[in-house]
C-alpha cells in the first residue's frame, strides 16, 4: 500500500483572530466571520484582498464566496470545507495546507462562525412533521426520547464507567477534573465567557443533573462568535508580520464501523467507549514523528467533559480507563498534561473546535493567558462522534 | 403543523428503514440482513460493509435484549417527553451487533446487563418497539 507523502511544517498558521464570545452577538454569522477573518489577517500582516482561498465548516451558515465578498477578495480561486461539524477544524486547516502545498492557493482563511446561543441552538426539536428518513436515521432515536447531544453523551459516559469498572463517583471525579481545570484556565483568560467565575469541586458537584450521569458543568457553553486562522507556506510566512506556527502534522480518521447519520448512530458502533480519535492517533503523531508523551500542551475537543476525557485515552496520554483518575492539577498548567488552556468549550466558549486551534497557536507563540513555559509541541483535536481530526503545531526553527 | 404536545412520529416508509417499522406494526422486531454473507445490517441499509453485496432482506428476531447503557433525562427539552424519563440502549439477544433504544417513565432502578423485553407502542401512524425490564417474580408473580 502506498502511504501519503506528508512534509511536516511545509505550511504554517501565520495569523489568528476571533470575535468576542457572548450569548447574544447582535450580529449576523457573516459579520462575525468577517470580523474574525479580518483580525486573523491583520495579525498575519496580510491584506485581505490577497486572500485566494477559504475553508469553512460544513455546518456553517456562511459560504466561502460570501465571506470572500465581505473581505473584498477580487477573485476567490479555491474553497473547501470539512466536517461533519465539530470534527472539522483541524481537518479544515488540513484542507488549507493541502491547497497551498498542491499549488491551488497561496493564502487561505479557515473560519468558523455561529450564533450558537441566540441563533440556531442545537438539540431543539422543532415542528417538522415525521422524524428521520433520507439517511438521517433520526427515526431510531428522537421518537424514543434520545433528542440532544447531552443525552447521547450521558449514555456513553455510563457505559464507559461500566466497561472500566468505575463507580459513578469515580467517573464523576474524572469529569469534574476536566471541568475544573477548564474553569481555572478560563478565570485567567479575559476573553472567556466564564472569566471571573471561579468554581470549586463542590460547586461542580452541586450543579444540577441534566442527563444522568452528566451535570450542567459537564456541558459546553452555547456561544455566539467566530474564530479564524490564516494558512500559507512556512517560507512565505517568515516574511510576514505574524509569528509563523508550522503545522507539523494534521490527520483525519473514522475508524471501522463508524455508522451513517450524524451523532446518535454512533451508539451502534462496535464500541462506544472510544472515538474515531483512536484511529486518528497513530496518523497524527506518526506524521509529526512524535509520540503522545512528547506533547507539551493539548486542546481537547470538549463539547462535553466526557468527550475530552475519552480522547485522553484514545490519543494515548493515559491508558484506557485511567483518565477518570486524573486530577484538575494534572490537567492544569504545571501539571503532567495541561489541557484546554483557554478554558475550552466548557468555559471559554463553543466555537465548534475552532477556538482550540487558536489556543494551540498561542501556546507555541508564548502568548497564552495560561502559558505552558517552553511549550514546543502543541496538540489540538477536533472531534467526535462522526469522525475525528487533529493537528500538531510546533515552533519555526 | 405538528402539535408540540404529541410525541414525535418517525418516518415509517423510508427506503432503507421502512421495513423495521412495517414489522413493528405487525408486532414483530425485524432487522436487515445481508442476503449474501448473512451479516446483520443495522442501522438498516442495502450495502453490506463486510462482503459488499446489495440486498433488501429482513429477518425477524426475538423481542429479548440486554441493557447496554442508559441515561435518566432530567432536563426538559420536548414538551411531549416530560422529565424525568429514562432512555435505555438495548443489545438484542438474537443479534449482538444490534442495539435499539427505548423509553421508560421516571427513574427506574436499572443495571447494565439486565434482561429487557420488547413491547409495541402505537404513536400516530407508527408503531415503536419499546423496552421494559423482564418482570421480577418476587414483585408481580408471587
Amino acid at each position: 500500500m502506498v502511504e501519503p507523502a506528508w512534509t511536516p511544517g511545509a505550511c504554517a498558521i501565520v495569523g489568528i483572530g476571533a470575535t468576542d464570545f457572548s450569548k447574544a452577538s447582535g450580529r449576523s454569522p457573516l459579520t462575525l466571520a468577517a470580523q474574525a477573518s479580518r483580525a486573523a489577517l491583520a495579525d498575519a500582516g496580510i491584506d485581505p484582498r490577497s486572500v485566494d482561498g477559504i475553508v469553512r465548516c460544513d455546518m456553517d451558515l456562511v459560504s466561502a464566496p460570501a465571506l470572500a465578498d465581505s473581505l473584498g477578495v477580487p477573485d476567490l480561486t479555491y474553497w473547501g470545507e470539512a466536517g461533519p461539524g465539530g470534527s472539522g477544524p483541524a481537518a479544515m486547516v488540513g484542507q488549507a495546507v493541502a491547497a497551498v502545498t498542491a499549488g491551488l492557493a497561496t493564502t487561505v482563511v479557515v473560519f468558523r462562525s455561529l450564533n450558537g446561543r441566540s441563533g440556531n441552538r442545537y438539540g431543539l426539536v422543532g415542528e417538522r412533521g415525521a422524524i428521520g428518513g433520507e439517511g438521517s436515521y433520526d427515526e431510531f432515536f428522537l421518537p424514543f426520547g434520545m433528542q440532544t447531544p447531552g443525552q447521547f453523551f450521558a449514555v456513553v459516559a455510563r457505559r464507559y464507567a461500566h466497561e472500566h469498572g468505575l463507580t459513578l463517583d469515580e467517573l464523576t471525579h474524572g469529569l469534574g477534573s476536566i471541568a475544573l481545570a477548564s474553569r481555572a484556565h478560563a478565570n485567567a483568560n479575559p476573553a472567556a465567557q466564564f472569566f471571573d467565575r471561579p468554581m470549586t469541586r463542590d460547586d461542580y458537584l452541586a450543579s444540577r443533573m441534566l442527563a444522568d450521569p452528566l451535570r450542567l458543568f459537564d456541558f459546553c457553553l452555547e456561544t455566539d462568535g467566530a474564530a479564524a486562522v490564516v494558512v500559507t507556506t512556512t517560507e512565505r510566512a517568515r516574511d510576514l508580520a505574524g509569528t509563523a506556527v508550522p503545522v507539523l502534522s494534521v490527520a483525519q480518521g473514522t475508524g471501522r464501523g463508524v455508522q451513517p447519520g450524524q451523532m446518535f448512530p454512533a451508539l451502534l458502533r462496535p464500541s462506544i467507549t472510544s472515538w474515531p480519535s483512536a484511529a486518528t492517533a497513530p496518523t497524527v503523531f506518526g506524521r509529526a514523528g512524535i509520540s503522545a508523551a512528547d506533547v507539551d500542551v493539548a486542546q481537547m475537543y470538549d463539547c462535553f467533559s466526557i468527550t475530552a476525557l475519552m480522547q485522553l485515552e484514545d490519543y494515548g496520554f493515559v491508558a484506557p480507563g485511567q483518565a477518570a483518575h486524573l486530577t484538575e492539577a494534572d490537567l492544569s498548567v504545571g501539571g503532567t498534561l495541561p489541557v484546554n488552556t483557554s478554558g475550552g468549550h466548557l468555559s471559554e466558549g463553543y466555537i465548534h473546535g475552532m477556538n482550540h486551534v487558536l489556543e494551540g497557536v498561542r501556546q507555541i507563540r508564548g502568548t497564552s493567558t495560561n502559558q505552558v513555559e517552553g511549550a514546543e509541541l502543541s496538540f489540538v483535536t477536533s472531534a467526535p462522534p462522526p469522525g475525528a481530526s487533529a493537528l500538531v503545531l510546533g515552533a519555526d526553527r | 403543523m405538528t402539535d408540540q404536545n404529541t410525541p414525535l412520529v418517525p418516518v415509517i416508509d423510508d427506503v432503507d428503514t421502512g421495513g423495521f417499522f412495517a414489522a413493528a406494526a405487525r408486532g414483530e422486531l425485524a432487522i436487515r440482513v445481508c442476503s449474501e454473507c448473512r451479516a446483520d445490517l443495522h442501522l438498516p441499509r442495502e450495502n453490506c460493509p463486510r462482503c459488499g453485496a446489495f440486498s433488501q432482506e429482513w429477518r425477524t428476531v426475538a423481542g429479548a435484549g440486554t441493557l447496554y447503557s442508559w441515561t435518566v433525562v432530567e432536563h426538559q427539552v420536548h414538551p411531549a417527553y416530560p422529565v424525568p424519563y429514562t432512555v435505555v440502549l438495548v443489545e438484542l439477544d438474537d443479534a449482538k451487533d444490534v442495539r435499539l433504544l427505548g423509553r421508560l417513565d421516571g427513574r427506574p432502578s436499572l443495571e447494565i446487563g439486565q434482561p429487557l423485553q420488547a413491547w409495541f407502542e402505537q404513536v400516530g401512524d407508527a408503531t415503536l418497539p419499546q423496552w421494559r425490564p423482564v418482570a421480577e417474580p418476587s414483585e408481580e408473580n408471587v
